[in-house]
């Protein structure tokens, strides 16, 4: 039996929508406009118990409204949801109790407990059994390394150790499956990696399902092994990484800082597969696909023909993943070539998107 | 039915461990408490000074003697202070947990979403004023030379205690209301500042606000109707039987706004 089954799910919001200036507020006291905004719009799909999900989207996509409803924070406007066999909104307590919840940029932890504090008390909230809670308390605390500050109150944590305290507090129960809606967001790199490895054995040994939404794709890359998009309110693409990989990320570029100017036909004459531009004498752009010439190869005919200062293969953004996404499946085309003219407009360097640097 | 009683018994012990916790938060802003403790203190003691200087030139009001309404005053102020421990989530409750979205953390816990507003954030100086009154109320019967029996004492417990949830019950509501209407402030402030008129002989009122205190927002039942049964003032003495009745009812639809104000809840946008 899946672990969570939803469909057709849809949630609108009403909002108001106000008139501008003082003569327009004074309208709205009396008449208020309002415009409904369907944030996720027919939304299906099925979880099997154990699975690895990254649920990705641009800002207001409607990732966040999705796992708000999984959770039983929100009442869909319309359409159904079973997870564990419950409907989270209307059997929310017994619901909760077997689900954690994590939310990167709010903590679930009160401001101004101790972290010990905190944990404890969330025990006897969720009737935790005393041996079972103490257990899983030390284990938590040494998987997580929250020694150094489990007796500081929560609004004194650094993010990293928020985070991490927050993770133990959503595990504390023992929960079936976990939500984290973008648990590594504002990380540093080694605050990341330390909770991918835990959500990674967290799933290992005890079996949890985790969803998990991120705008870092290496998180994608280190846990999920199923990815789902959304954008719109409409779930784009549902299948595998691997998959999503060869559809969108065929298509790859490289910032190539030089030491002295090259020449650029000459270039384009060595490497014929290879799209170059040349921003300015010392600064070019290649665009290339994966299939035609692996980055390797590529790299190092660079180097060996150039005098190369810096190499950056910056990742394909989730936006630029999405666009492609779009061309691909062709569902709409005025919106590819919308979406497209924009990415061309911007800079490559711009953006949150995460680079890959080779010297 | 066992196991409901065990259910109860259960949800209490966490909300008291909640309790707990929150008041060690709030003993240990000493600043605060001590603030409080005699801002309260002395809240309460101007307004009992300002029904004892009503009294130097007139004597009696309205066919009432200065220490029944006294008694009036003392009942309700230990209602009051009792409710004042609980109510300050209630009267932020559209600010701090709507607007800016802290409700999400409230709905992910397996335990009702109302006994975590209300535990989450509390005053124990404001207490204060329970103890101002009680001092009140006993003066009073002491100097009316009333000789009650542990039946009115407990019919006095039951009416603190009723008037104290009934505050509760309102001001639960109104805060209900921040689920549909996101407004800062809220209507809370205008029902809060008619708590006052709850405390005086309602004859002296005209029949619109006798109306409004017995209908609408029933202050009158916390200390008044009671009282006047306390007094041995007959006419009203069935009003003063309803204020348990009265309690249970607002309770009732405390529950329903809640429940509603809980489906429509939106949350923020991230």
């Amino acid at each position: 039996m899946p672990a969570v089954v939803v469909t057709n799910l849809v949630k609108e919001f009403r909002r108001f929508k106000r008139r501008e200036g003082l003569a327009g507020a004074f309208k709205d006291l009396f008449q208020r406009n309002y415009q409904a905004l369907r944030a996720v719009d027919g939304v299906s799909f099925t979880i099997e118990a154990g699975e690895r999900i990254g649920y990705i989207g641009p800002n207001g996509a409607g990732k966040s409204t999705t796992i708000k409803m999984l959770t039983g924070i929100l009442t869909p406007t319309s359409g159904e949801i079973a997870a564990l066999g419950l409907s989270p909104h209307r059997q929310r307590k017994e619901y909760v109790r077997r689900i954690g919840v994590v939310f990167g940029q709010r903590t679930q932890l009160w401001w101004d407990l101790a972290v010990i504090e905190s944990l404890k008390l969330l025990l006897q909230i969720y009737e935790v059994p005393k041996a079972e809670g103490a257990a899983r308390l030390a284990k938590l605390t040494e998987l997580l390394a929250l020694d150094e500050f489990l007796h500081t109150p929560v609004r004194k944590l650094s993010l990293g150790q928020r985070m991490r305290a927050d993770l133990a507090a959503s595990l504390l129960h023992g929960p079936e499956m976990l939500f984290l809606d973008e648990p590594t967001i504002g990380l540093d790199l080694v605050a990341k990696d330390a909770i991918r490895a835990l959500l990674k054995r967290v799933n290992d040994e005890l079996g949890t399902t985790i969803l998990l939404t991120t705008h870092d794709l290496r998180d994608i890359e280190a846990l999920a092994e199923r990815v789902m998009v959304i954008d719109g309110g409409k779930i784009v693409y549902d299948g595998s990484l691997d998959k999503l990989r060869d559809e969108a990320g065929e298509e790859a570029s490289a910032e190539i800082e030089l030491l002295e100017p090259a020449s650029l036909p000459e270039l384009q004459r060595a490497l014929p597969q290879v799209r170059f531009t040349q921003e300015n004498p010392l600064h070019l752009r290649a665009v290339f696909s994966k299939r035609a010439i692996p980055a390797a190869e590529l790299l190092s005919r660079l180097v060996g023909s150039l005098k190369v200062a810096d190499i950056a293969l910056p990742e394909p953004s989730i936006e630029e993943v999405i666009r492609r996404i779009y061309e691909k499946t062709g569902k709409s085309a005025m919106v590819a070539a919308k979406t497209a003219a924009g990415a061309a407009a911007t800079s490559p360097a711009a953006g949150d998107a995460p680079r890959g640097r080779a010297r | 039915m066992n196991r409901n009683g065990c259910k109860l018994m259960r949800a209490l012990k966490i909300y008291l461990a909640l309790f707990a916790q929150m008041l060690k938060v709030r003993l240990s802003y000493r600043g605060d408490f001590i603030a409080d403790l005699f801002a309260t203190a002395f809240g309460g003691l101007a307004s009992l000074f300002f029904v004892l200087l009503f009294f130097v030139p007139i004597g009696d009001l309205a066919g009432w003697k200065k220490d029944e309404i006294l008694l009036i005053v003392g009942l309700s102020m230990m209602s009051y202070g009792l409710f004042a421990t609980v109510s300050w989530n209630l009267f932020e409750f559209g600010d701090r947990y709507i607007i800016e979205g802290r409700f999400d953390r409230v709905l992910l816990r397996p335990i009702s979403t109302w006994a975590q507003i209300l535990c989450d954030q509390f005053r124990i100086p404001v207490l204060a004023e329970t103890v101002i009154g009680v001092g009140v109320v006993a003066h009073s019967v002491t100097n009316l030379g009333l000789d009650w029996s542990a039946l009115e004492w407990a019919f006095v417990a039951l009416t603190v205690v009723c008037g104290a949830l009934l505050y509760v019950f309102v001001f639960s509501i109104l805060a209900s209301a921040s689920f549909h209407f996101e407004d800062r402030v809220g209507i809370a402030p205008p029902v809060f500042n008619v708590i006052p008129f709850g405390r005086w002989p309602q004859e002296i009122f005209p029949w619109p606000i006798q109306a409004l205190l017995r209908w609408v927002i029933p202050f009158g039942f916390v200390a008044y109707y009671p009282g006047t049964a306390l007094l041995g003032r007959t006419g009203l003495a069935g009003l003063a039987i309803a204020a348990p009745l009265v309690t249970l009812a607002f309770g009732l639809l405390a529950a329903f706004c809640w429940r509603l104000g809980v489906r429509k809840y939106e949350s923020t946008g991230s």
